[in-house]
């Protein structure tokens, strides 16, 4: 089975607030997620963030993004090492989201040396749709449902606004 | 190449004015509008629908499918109509079965692709679809006007008149999904493509083939051909509820670009110092139309229909004034809208409309802008103190109510655990408001302010002590990039109505007859008036604010 980018997008966005992430940093994990497995990177990285939380990458990666951008917007491009809490290629899916030139000159298990320049394009990425990762989806899909909010006689009556019928 | 010199403009409403949702709810349809958009570069292009299949019964049941080229790519819809027990007929997204259904699919599809749709789509969201299918709708007869057209087209006869009028069209749309919904293609696949880049267009042109597949349907069934201009006047129903309400404030830049392409249009239009004769007389006779088109707005709810009213009367007062000799003053545009001003908001965005519909060569290059294709290009706030600026600044709104009252925050918004879809509930009356979606911009915002620390520290301090305000730190930080990318209400007071986002999107995609049923529910018609497959190149773009018989 594969899946659309948007997909991937919400469905991480939500898992990441199900598993106890603020909004933003949720929706940042959700478009780095929707990156990494479009580019067939490990959807392993992702159950680990997600394991992760309330700490790890993905509260602390986004964080470091604004910091960077900070930096860059002084001189408009700015060369730093970030740290990866163990999971550089997640961290690269996120740089990659950036709409700026990016480029990851160094790698290790805790860190990227990174190059980010504000006058530049972001690189043009493959679109290429997620497979073979039911078994995170499924995950995914347990943490989003916590985020959801059971029926009940008012919000059948009234939540949508409409009634229950439609022949005319 | 020549440089590109922007026309004069007046200056911008402020955002503050325009981004009120009782004025966003107030918009009628511009010539920016997606489906005007479209059906000109369907014109421009040379477009052609040609029906590929039609796999039909005589009662109407079976698959059709057409192909258009377009921008130099092949695009096919696949309609299935299929036969339905009433009981099952509801335009809510909890409906499990419907009058018909529908993919734009990516090419011409073969047999196989066709049977795999034909399958599919009539399971909607229980099914999965693939990259090559781009759009996936569905539509509901209005069961009295389609009945009634067959009843007389098989007595050779064509339509009442005035049923056509009351109600024109003969299904609505009751979702039309894109972007990589349920397994269709990612938007990000077609968006630069020529016709499909601006927002939405995909949807648009979807929903304007299945316009034609009506009009095809319901002539095959009654066996005879529908009078050109009582088919013209039937365009394609959609009703909207709240699922698409959150998407204004989830897609900010989005927002940001569509208001401001209307605003600048507005602002180029109102700087024009003299208008010549045809500008004057297109003016006036514009103006007519909307008079008539107003005359020709009826809905059932009894409040709404005493809005449209009062909109009625007041608009046929404000008409009068539209004479030759003071569209001959100097700035006469400028001074239309100055006049608007003394009415209701309903009348100014009217006016608004009217004007920008007069100067196509000032308006039709902005719907060029209205994509966001990279995101938001702002940059994060150094410290504590260029927030606190900004908040001050530009989020007055936002600081004002005092949201632990009850009527501040009476509303919360949440996604329904049945249908994935968003709902609104009452705080004070319901379960569920602890996972409440991150709607509430406004209540954020102040939160942010109330924890800005008195002496000016780090951005990356404050945040790693309060994480939670990320989000409020983005939203400030993009505040002057982006002026038009907040609804400043409070969406969760009990006085936010969300039908007034609903009509701000809707009438971004052209949509006009609004018919609420609800404070967060509407119906309305696209596509009426709009040109017929073969009359694109003759009819053009004038078909603003249509009117029955014109």
């Amino acid at each position: 089975m594969s899946w659309s980018r948007a997909e991937v997008l919400a469905l991480a966005t939500k898992a990441a607030r199900g598993a106890g992430a603020p909004a933003a940093q949720a929706a940042l994990f959700g478009e780095a997620a929707a990156l990494h497995l479009g580019q067939g990177r490990a959807a392993a990285d992702l159950a680990q963030a997600l394991d992760h939380l309330p700490g790890g990458l993905i509260m602390d990666f986004p964080l470091q993004l604004q910091s960077l951008l900070l930096s860059a917007g002084e001189t408009r491009t700015c060369t730093v090492e970030m740290a990866t809490a163990g999971l550089p290629t997640l961290a690269q899916s996120y740089l990659d989201t950036l709409p700026h030139g990016c480029r990851v000159n160094a790698m290790s298990e805790t860190s990227l040396g990174v190059t980010l320049d504000l006058t530049a394009p972001a690189r043009s990425l493959p679109l290429v749709r997620a497979a073979e990762c039911d078994g995170l989806m499924a995950r995914m899909t347990e943490l989003a449902a916590r985020t959801f909010v059971p029926e009940s006689d008012a919000s059948r009556r009234a939540g949508a606004g409409a009634g229950l019928t439609d022949n005319d | 190449m020549k440089d590109f010199v922007a026309p004069p403009q007046e200056p911008l409403r402020p955002p503050d004015t325009v981004m009120r949702l009782s004025r966003m709810g107030s918009m009628f349809p511009t010539r920016l509008a997606f489906l005007r958009t479209l059906t000109r570069f369907l014109a421009s292009d040379g477009a052609e629908v040609r029906r590929h299949v039609w796999q039909i019964c005589t009662e109407g049941y079976g698959h059709a499918v057409y192909c258009i080229e377009l921008g130099g790519y092949s695009y096919s819809l696949v309609a299935v109509s299929t036969a339905l027990d009433p009981a099952a007929r509801t335009d809510r997204v909890i409906a499990t079965a419907w009058d018909s259904s529908y993919v734009l699919y990516d090419g011409v599809p073969d047999a196989e692709e066709i049977a795999r749709i034909c399958a599919a789509a009539p399971r909607q969201e229980a099914a999965r679809f693939t990259e090559r299918d781009l759009v996936l709708s569905r539509a509901n007869k209005s069961v009295r006007l389609f009945a009634h057209v067959v009843e007389r087209l098989r007595a050779g006869e064509q339509p009442d008149q005035q049923m056509v009028q009351d109600i024109g069209y003969l299904m609505r749309t009751t979702a039309v999904y894109g972007n990589g919904k349920f397994g269709i293609a990612d938007r990000a696949c077609i968006d630069t493509r020529p016709g499909l880049s601006g927002p939405f267009m995909a949807e648009m042109l979807t929903v304007w083939l299945i316009r034609h597949f009506t009009h095809d349907l319901v002539e095959h069934v009654g066996q005879g051909r529908l009078d050109r201009d009582l088919k013209r006047h039937l365009g394609i129903g959609n009703s909207t509820g709240l699922g698409m309400a959150p998407f204004l404030v989830t897609h900010p830049v989005l927002l940001n670009n569509w208001m401001l392409a209307r605003e600048t249009a507005l602002a180029r239009v109102r700087a024009v110092r003299q208008l010549d004769d045809a500008a004057r007389t297109r003016l006036m006779a514009l103006a007519t139309r909307a008079g008539n088109h107003l005359d020709q707005w009826h809905v059932p709810d009894p409040a709404h229909q005493a809005r449209i009213d009062r909109l009625r009367a007041d608009w046929h007062l404000f008409r009068a004034g539209l004479t030759p000799e003071e569209l001959g003053r100097a700035r006469a545009v400028d001074r239309l809208i100055e006049r608007s001003l003394q009415h209701s908001e309903d009348l100014q965005e009217l006016t608004v409309a009217l004007v920008i519909e007069v100067f196509p060569d000032l308006v039709d290059g902005l719907s060029e802008c209205m994509a966001d294709p990279c995101g938001a290009l702002s940059l994060p706030l150094a410290n504590t103190e260029a927030l606190r600026a900004v908040v001050e600044r530009s989020f007055g709104w936002a600081l004002a109510p005092q949201y632990e009252a009850a009527e501040a925050c009476r509303q919360f918004w949440y996604v329904s655990a049945a249908k994935q879809e968003p709902r609104l509930g009452d705080r004070f009356a319901e379960e569920g408001a602890a996972l409440e979606s991150p709607l509430d911009i406004g209540r954020r915002i102040k939160a942010l302010h109330a924890d800005l620390p008195a002496a000016a520290v780090s951005l990356m301090r404050f945040l790693q002590d309060h994480p939670q305000h990320l989000l409020a730190a983005e939203r400030a930080a993009m505040a002057d990039r982006y002026p038009y990318a907040e609804i400043r209400d409070n969406l969760i007071g009990e006085s936010c109505l969300p039908i007034d986002m609903l009509r701000c999107k809707l009438s971004f995609f052209g949509a006009s007859k609004f018919d609420p049923k609800s404070d967060r529910w509407t119906r309305i018609t696209l596509c009426q008036g709009a040109p017929l497959a073969d009359e694109l190149s003759a009819r053009g773009d004038d078909w603003w604010l249509p009117v029955f018989g014109a």
